[in-house]
């Protein structure tokens, strides 16, 4: 094993396979910092380059451009609150309302160091796990997938504020978000649910325009009616301050950010549950580990605790991601199933003989992921000074170019012009939850995970019955499910009875 | 007893919970059990938050003008998605920077049109060069054909 570890290194790091990455990376880079076409797309798009490359080649170059398109995602998200690689919506929570307070620096430090340290436990999950995740992936069956989503759901509690009216709220934007993910046809029975007469509703709506509608439009209305710059009237000096407190709150808060990772690694193996769950999944368990209500009540104005799990959880996730991929030849997400693409065109097949026969280049995947990550992280850490200096510029001059990234992010996602309709109402809607006070980010962790709750729930059912409820590993993630739930009531209680 | 912004928003999330209630009990069971399971406590969530903001109404919030300025800026969203049916994304791109630029943001031609040519090369650059990703024609480009 070790000799396959040195000699994937030694792969990746040919001048060929290495000069490709950095072309990969390049890329990545810049379409990471919009929203829609995001690394799947990309991948998507790029597929057809890789056909006279070398296995070490093509993957250097397609899982460099990917890994990097996860970690830039954040730059936009926290400068101009536009979701950068659409699902990198989290991240907005905190981060932009930190850049608005002029601490962008900050934000954009801890994202970049929480992102590279959960590539690291991503890649590190990669390499130890391949040999031994095959009874992990087998023992999660429909009914244990289904209650992962619940207990993903469950976490709306620590998303909804204080009070019982917040809890309303967010319970209600909970309910909300899972509704709106059974738009579309019912895949047991094919009827066709809440589609209005239209075509276009079939397939359901998409996440992009959704999450950058309601996160992005509300940001770029509010910094027209303020009518100044992002940071508005933060002192200059310190904006371009701060990159190392960012990196700083990492390691403060570590613990965090080595649990979101797990989460991260969880949620990628996992079939089907893709990179907007990990990170969601992440940031409501950010928000659950704070001492009380009061803290909790911090998440959403820009605590920085909000930046570190959702960029650990979206990065350590494609290692976890390649883990099924690799190994089964299952994809865990969109982007892995292009991948597995790449596996066929060049001639491999994902499952044993990539743990044996080409087990170098398994682990050139491993470096790549490990390397690709350190550079971005190197150079963004060099320009952060520099682009926490964009929230400077008038409102009036950046936000047409704002409306740019939000309209061309959403086209580009599915290349439907009714997707730009669906950004215009989601973005209505933000807007409105936004002036009543209404949360986000239940409604859009309801919608990540709806559509996959149903899914498993009618399998569960059609293949067990009613007995899956009876399931060892199901009882234990009921009763896991009800802690969650309740543990921010018995914290409260604790906390005024002390 | 008010009827605020606020009311008006819960009420009509309680209006769009009993349309889905009602639209889902004439599916069968498969297809209406999880909309049926998240419409029907959404619908009595949403009638409780109208009542609470019926009884108690919130303080007018948002800064004078701030309406007005979302219309404006939603507007300018209308009009650019109206822009991209009409002429495609190539052309919409930079016709919107600069025409935003000069009738919303006041700001001065040259800096306008240097701008909307900086999006232009940026747009062009990355999705028709890089990318090659496929753009829809325009509506008037068809027309003319």
């Amino acid at each position: 094993m070790i000799d396959a570890l040195v000699q994937g290194l030694a792969l990746v790091l040919q001048w060929n396979a290495f000069s490709l990455m950095l072309v990969g990376m390049a890329l990545g880079f810049v379409v990471g910092l919009l929203p829609g076409i995001g690394g799947a797309a990309t991948l998507a798009l790029m597929l057809p380059f890789v056909f006279k490359m070398s296995p070490v080649e093509a993957f250097a170059f397609l899982l460099g451009m990917h890994s990097v398109a996860a970690t830039t995602g954040d730059i936009t998200s926290i400068l101009f609150g536009v979701p950068g690689e659409g699902l990198s919506a989290a991240t907005v929570v905190d981060g932009h309302p930190m850049a608005k307070r002029g601490e962008a620096a900050r934000a954009l430090g801890a994202a970049l160091m929480s992102s590279l340290v959960g590539a690291l436990i991503g890649a590190a999950a990669l390499a130890v796990s391949i040999p031994i995740v095959r009874p992990l992936v087998l023992t999660f069956g429909s009914p244990e997938l289904f209650m992962v989503t619940v207990m993903g759901i469950a976490c709306i509690t620590s998303l909804s504020g204080q009070g019982t009216r917040a809890q309303i709220k967010g319970f209600a934007m909970g309910f909300l978000g899972l509704l709106l993910a059974t738009i579309g046809q019912e895949r047991q029975s094919g009827i066709l649910r809440f589609d209005f007469g239209l075509i276009y509703l079939w397939e359901g709506l998409d996440l992009i325009p959704v999450l950058v509608g309601i996160f992005a439009i509300p940001e770029i209305i509010d910094l027209a009616v303020r009518g100044t710059s992002i940071a508005g009237n933060a002192p200059a000096a310190k904006l371009g301050a701060g990159v190392w407190e960012g990196i700083k709150d990492t390691f403060r808060h570590f613990w965090l950010v080595v649990r979101c990772s797990m989460v991260g690694v969880f949620v990628g193996i996992l079939p089907g549950a893709g990179g907007g769950v990990a990170q969601w999944m992440a940031y409501a368990h950010a928000a659950q580990s704070a001492k009380d209500a009061t803290d909790r009540s911090r998440f959403g104005t820009g605590d920085v605790r909000g930046v570190l799990g959702p960029g650990a959880a979206n990065n350590s996730k494609e290692g976890g991601d390649l883990i099924p991929t690799i190994a089964f030849g299952v994809p865990g997400s969109g982007a892995m199933a292009i991948l597995l693409g790449a596996f066929l065109i060049m001639g491999l097949h994902p499952g044993p003989d990539m743990l044996t026969k080409h087990l170098a280049v398994t682990y050139s995947m491993v470096w790549t992921l490990v390397i690709a990550n350190v550079i971005t992280v190197i150079a963004c850490l060099a320009l952060l000074p520099y682009l926490a200096y964009v929230t400077r510029i008038r409102g009036s001059v950046i936000i047409p170019f704002l409306l740019l990234l939000v309209f061309v992010g959403s086209y580009t996602a599915n290349k439907q012009i009714a997707d730009l309709l669906v950004t215009l109402a989601a973005g209505a809607l933000g807007y409105l939850m936004v002036r009543f006070e209404w949360p986000r980010a239940p409604l859009v962790l309801g919608f990540v995970l709806g559509k996959l709750a149903e899914t498993y729930l009618f399998i569960s059912m059609a293949r067990y019955g009613y007995s899956w409820l009876g399931q060892p590993l199901v009882i234990v993630l009921i009763v896991l499910t009800a802690a969650v739930v309740a543990y921010p009531y018995f914290q409260d209680r604790r906390i005024r009875a002390a | 007893m008010r009827l605020s912004g606020a009311a008006v928003f819960s009420f009509g999330l309680a209006a769009a919970a009993a349309y889905a209630v009602f639209a889902a009990l004439r599916w069968p069971p498969k297809a209406a059990l999880f909309p049926l399971t998240m419409g029907i406590p959404l619908l009595v969530l949403a009638v409780a938050q109208t009542v609470v903001e019926l009884r108690d109404p919130p303080g007018q919030g948002g800064p004078d003008g701030a309406t007005r300025r979302a219309f404006a800026v939603f507007a300018w969203m209308a009009s650019f998605i109206v822009l991209v049916l009409l002429a495609g994304f190539p052309i919409a791109v930079p016709v919107f920077v600069f025409l935003y630029l000069v009738m919303e943001s006041r700001e001065k031609l040259v800096l306008s049109i240097a701008l909307a040519a900086a999006a232009w090369g940026g747009f062009y650059l990355l999705f028709q060069r890089l990318l090659h990703f496929p753009f829809e024609d325009g509506l008037i480009r068809g027309w003319f054909q």
